[in-house]
């Protein structure tokens, strides 16, 4: 068969052209670290690599939300633990006003005080989160959720709770109704009973002037009693709160683990094995330089050259 | 005997030699013309004088100068570049489609994953300003991308049209000079000689001619060329070219398509019918490729930008009088067409005469594809819908809903043998921009919100109360369900503000189903409950009061949602725009080893052709060396023939 001379030419060129381009290719995924590039590159791969990357996105926005949930939920861990403490301290007046020794003024000053603590608990229950928000509103509230009215503390919110989307629902605030408003009345179960209420009476019958020491016994064994309820509804609260700052943390876990699974799927969908790159990279250098050679000692070829 | 007859050979053997010395010369010295085939001198031995002693051989005579030439491995070659110019131009194509598809974070998909992932915040910090400005700037982005990646398709189209309008140019030049050699041919046919490099030129236009056009060939008896492409239309015949031109394309006039001139008006001819060269390659992007690109990319801008606009409208704005406010669309789409056929009736000043309107009216059922509307040619009145990306056929009529699109005929309705393409989301993209400017418009709010009955006995909980319909349609409406058993029983009571029940019904809850159960619609609220219901139970679904409401999260968290939902044809967008990168990366790939195979076959069949028609310097030296050889030894044959005459003359002389 003949070869045509103009033909070899052209076809060196081009097959030059190619183990170049080759060469080019593997340089730019070498120096990119990424073996898809391009969608054409893998398709397969390109697809796994974006699902992955839409995952990772979600992963963390999922952790902002969590963070914004965590940070409600431990203030109204604490707001809960504090209020717990000046019930305490409010209990402890109480067991004091049974006292027998105590007159009238004693009980008084007493009884201020518990009123004091009863104002230090509805500040608790107002307490605002670094965003604004009212923790223990419920599902939202503009202004205090829990107000003074005509008939005692009333909740100005919506209950339930307001939650945020982290994978799961992870709230942004505590029902402040059930909270505060709703401790299992000892005298009538299945009644609700007012935290608010229970300070408000022993303090304003500590201040009430000559009663009798069995009417004082009286106010203090109830008011003891119904401390107790509230605290007991405070506590579940907290253990509540805790629980939900556990499971915030494990969730917080769960979506940095799948971040971390998520990130490797990718790598693994899209990026270069190196070794491999490189070892491809300098067969790639070797056959482009034998082209080179071969085409320069094949093109110096002629019959011409042989006939002087 | 003389010596005259041998002074005579050796001339005529000398010419002979010097005759194929020079078609060597020739030979080298177009060795590297395109197209050139080598040419040899015939020879032929004289014819013998008879004498008694019989015949005695009278030399060499130049027969003809032919070329080596072999019809069908030419036709061959051209052939073969037809579909490798084909291919390649339409790889050059798609991997400018691919840039428009790109992967990772620079990518559409990323930008629709970062906006709905700032909902996240958004319902973290509803009232936060600064969250709001960020979840707007994201739409701004998602828009943005969407705009750009609409107004790139554009530019590629803009491409193609430009492309194409130079390569008919080119394609009308080749085939005038085609035309023009034909002529020439033609007049030198007279001579009775082969005119060698003409033909040579001729074949090399044609082959210039199947890089952009497939071609077939037939041979007149005058030696011209009739070229035809488009599977039967002439391009050239004889002296004449036809003159190709670059139209609008019937069904879509932002489309271009090739006609041709052959008195009249410009008579379109079919892409299918061009088998190759890279004419058919651009066409065939711009038909097929680029349209597909298009809905994808419309069908993902209208279904994301449809499902928030929706989900948008649903909720309640931070905008006083607050609580009242609807939100609005976030994001302006480009809009459904119906167009005309350039073919369909016209009334007196060229205005088509009826006409069909188009409105989407579900985004997450649209298809990525066109449609074709004509009327049944099997009945008469009744009007055909093909959707082009299956070619799926089903009958219409006006006010039909298909795949997310109402179809209305207008006044005056389609005229008998109208046709329309319908593009519900082909320019969805394109002007893709976010409407809202105040971050208080975004309606992060619920107009209704759920809460349990505060003596509930069960631990059932509002696990999320979703808006299904637009809010409000009973102003100050609430729903109460009571549970009447502790498998899940409940009534339902719709009441007005004045606690006066207007409507009620009861259901059966299980879990894992939304109360109530579809296609209820109580107050378009679909509501899923956590926990379990016990007897007694209660659950309100209640306006959301005005002091709640600017810190309601309800539309935020639903919006949010629609990250899972499946907005795009039964897919999540995250999904959807992976599996568009994966069909488009696969498009490329198979693109791109068609052009491989398709430049591979090309080669082969040239150096098949190059094997006959081309030159080998190596032979032509060698040759050089031969016919220089018996140059000589012809001249000396004229010295020796002197000789001998010189040797008569003397004898003659001296006796």
């Amino acid at each position: 068969m003949r070869i045509a001379t103009a033909h070899t030419f052209d076809a060196s060129l081009a097959q030059l052209q190619r183990r170049q381009k080759a060469l080019g290719e593997a340089q730019e995924q070498l120096t990119s670290g990424k073996r898809v590039l391009r969608a054409s590159d893998d398709p397969a791969a390109a697809a796994a690599a974006e699902r992955a990357l839409s995952t990772l996105s979600r992963s963390d926005a999922q952790q902002r939300a969590l963070d914004a949930s965590r940070a409600a939920t431990q203030l109204a861990e604490s707001s809960l633990g504090e209020a717990g403490a000046l019930l305490q301290q409010a209990r402890e007046l109480l067991v004091g006003a049974g006292n027998g020794s105590y007159n009238d003024a004693d009980r008084s000053s007493l009884g201020q005080v518990i009123a004091g603590l009863r104002g230090d608990l509805l500040a608790l229950a107002n307490r605002r989160d670094s965003d604004g928000r009212y923790i223990f509103g419920g599902q939202g509230s503009d202004g205090p959720p829990l107000q003074d009215g005509p008939g005692g503390v009333g909740f100005n919110g919506t209950p339930g709770q307001a939650t945020t989307a982290a994978g799961a629902a992870a709230p942004l605030s505590v029902d402040g109704r059930a909270v505060w408003l709703r401790a299992d009345d000892p005298a009538l179960p299945g009644q609700a009973l007012s935290v608010f209420d229970v300070m408000d009476r022993v303090a304003s019958e500590l201040m009430t002037p000559g009663r009798s020491q069995a009417e004082v016994a009286a106010t203090v064994s109830r008011g003891l009693a119904e401390i107790d309820a509230s605290s007991a509804n405070l506590s579940t609260w907290r253990t509540r709160t805790g629980e939900t700052l556990n499971r915030l943390d494990a969730l917080s876990d769960q979506v940095s683990q799948e971040a971390l699974d998520t990130r490797e799927a990718r790598s693994a969908a899209e990026d270069l094995d190196m070794v491999q790159a490189i070892s491809d990279f300098q067969s790639r250098q070797s056959g482009y330089d034998a082209a080179l050679k071969t085409y320069s000692i094949v093109q110096r070829m002629s019959l011409f050259d042989y006939l002087r | 005997m003389g010596t005259s007859p041998l002074m005579a050979m050796g001339i005529k053997a000398m010419a002979a030699n010097y005759a194929a010395l020079q078609t060597t010369s020739h030979n080298i010295a177009n060795a590297n013309v395109a197209g050139y085939s080598r040419q040899q001198v015939q020879l032929a031995t004289a014819q013998g004088q008879f004498s008694g002693a019989g015949f005695f051989g009278r030399g060499v005579d130049v027969v003809a100068v032919t070329r080596s030439h072999d019809a069908f491995l030419t036709g061959e070659a051209a052939g073969a570049r037809a579909l490798a110019g084909m291919d390649a131009s339409r790889l050059e194509q798609l991997q400018r489609l691919e840039g428009i598809f790109r992967p990772g974070e620079s990518g559409l998909g990323h930008a629709t994953d970062a906006f709905l992932n700032s909902l996240a915040d958004l319902a973290s910090r509803p009232t936060d300003g600064a969250v709001r400005q960020v979840v707007l700037a994201r739409a701004g982005d998602l828009a943005d991308r969407y705009g750009q990646a609409g107004s790139a398709l554009d530019e590629v189209q803009a491409g193609v049209s430009s492309g194409l309008q130079a390569t008919v140019a080119q394609v009308n030049t080749l085939a005038r000079s085609i035309a023009e050699t034909n002529q020439r041919i033609a007049a030198l046919r007279g001579l009775g000689q082969p005119a060698n490099d003409l033909l040579d030129q001729r074949e090399q236009l044609i082959s210039e001619l199947s890089q952009h056009v497939k071609t077939s060939r037939i041979e007149a008896d005058d030696g011209s060329l009739a070229i035809f492409i488009g599977g039967g239309q002439s391009l050239v015949l004889g002296a004449e070219a036809v003159h190709l031109t670059v139209v609008a394309d019937a069904a879509d006039p932002s489309r271009s398509a090739l006609a041709i001139e052959a008195g009249g008006p410009p008579r379109p001819l079919a892409q299918d019918a061009l088998g190759g060269g890279s004419i058919a390659g651009l066409l065939r992007f711009q038909n097929q490729d680029l349209v597909d690109a298009r809905t994808l990319v419309g069908r993902l801008a209208a279904a994301v930008g449809g499902a928030i606009n929706e989900q948008q409208r649903r909720g309640v704005t931070l905008q006083p009088p607050l609580g009242q406010v609807a939100g609005g669309d976030l994001f302006a789409l480009g809009p459904a067409r119906a167009l005309p056929h350039a073919g369909n009736a016209r009334d007196g000043s060229g205005n088509p005469i009826g006409s069909v309107a188009l409105t989407l009216t579900d985004s997450s059922a649209l298809q990525a594809s066109e449609y074709e509307l004509r009327e049944d040619p099997a009945l008469p009145g009744s009007w055909q819908l093909t959707r082009l990306r299956d070619g799926q056929v089903q009958t219409v009529a006006s006010g039909d809903v298909v795949d997310g699109m109402r179809i209305d005929f207008g006044a005056p309705a389609p005229q008998p043998g109208d046709r329309f393409l319908l593009q519900p989301v082909t320019r969805a993209a394109n002007g893709m921009a976010t409407l809202l400017g105040d971050p208080d418009e975004l309606a992060a709010a619920s107009p209704l919100v759920a809460s349990t009955g505060p003596a509930n006995t069960g631990s059932v909980g509002v696990a999320s109360l979703a808006m299904t319909a637009a809010p409000l349609p009973l102003p100050d409406a609430s729903v109460r369900i009571t549970f009447t058993d502790d498998s899940g029983g409940y009534t339902w009571e719709v009441l007005d503000a004045g606690n006066a029940t207007l409507s009620s019904g009861s259901g059966n809850w299980q879990p894992g189903q939304p109360i109530p159960a579809p296609p209820l619609d109580l107050n378009g609220f679909s509501l899923q409950l956590s926990g379990v219901p016990r007897t007694g139970d209660l659950l309100t679904v209640a306006p959301t009061p005005a002091a709640a409401m600017a810190g309601n999260n309800g539309n935020a968290l639903a919006l949010l949602g629609l990250r899972d939902a499946a907005v795009v044809g039964g897919r999540s967008a995250s999904d959807a725009w992976s599996q568009a990168l994966a069909e488009v990366g696969v498009r490329v790939q198979s693109g791109r080893s068609s052009a491989e195979i398709s430049q591979a076959v090309a080669s082969q069949a040239e150096l098949s052709r190059s094997a006959v028609s081309g030159v080998n310097l190596d032979e032509e030296a060698a040759r050089l060396i031969q016919f220089q050889q018996s140059y000589q030894a012809a001249a000396k044959v004229l010295q020796v023939a002197q000789s001998l005459f010189d040797t008569l003359l003397e004898a003659a002389g001296g006796g």
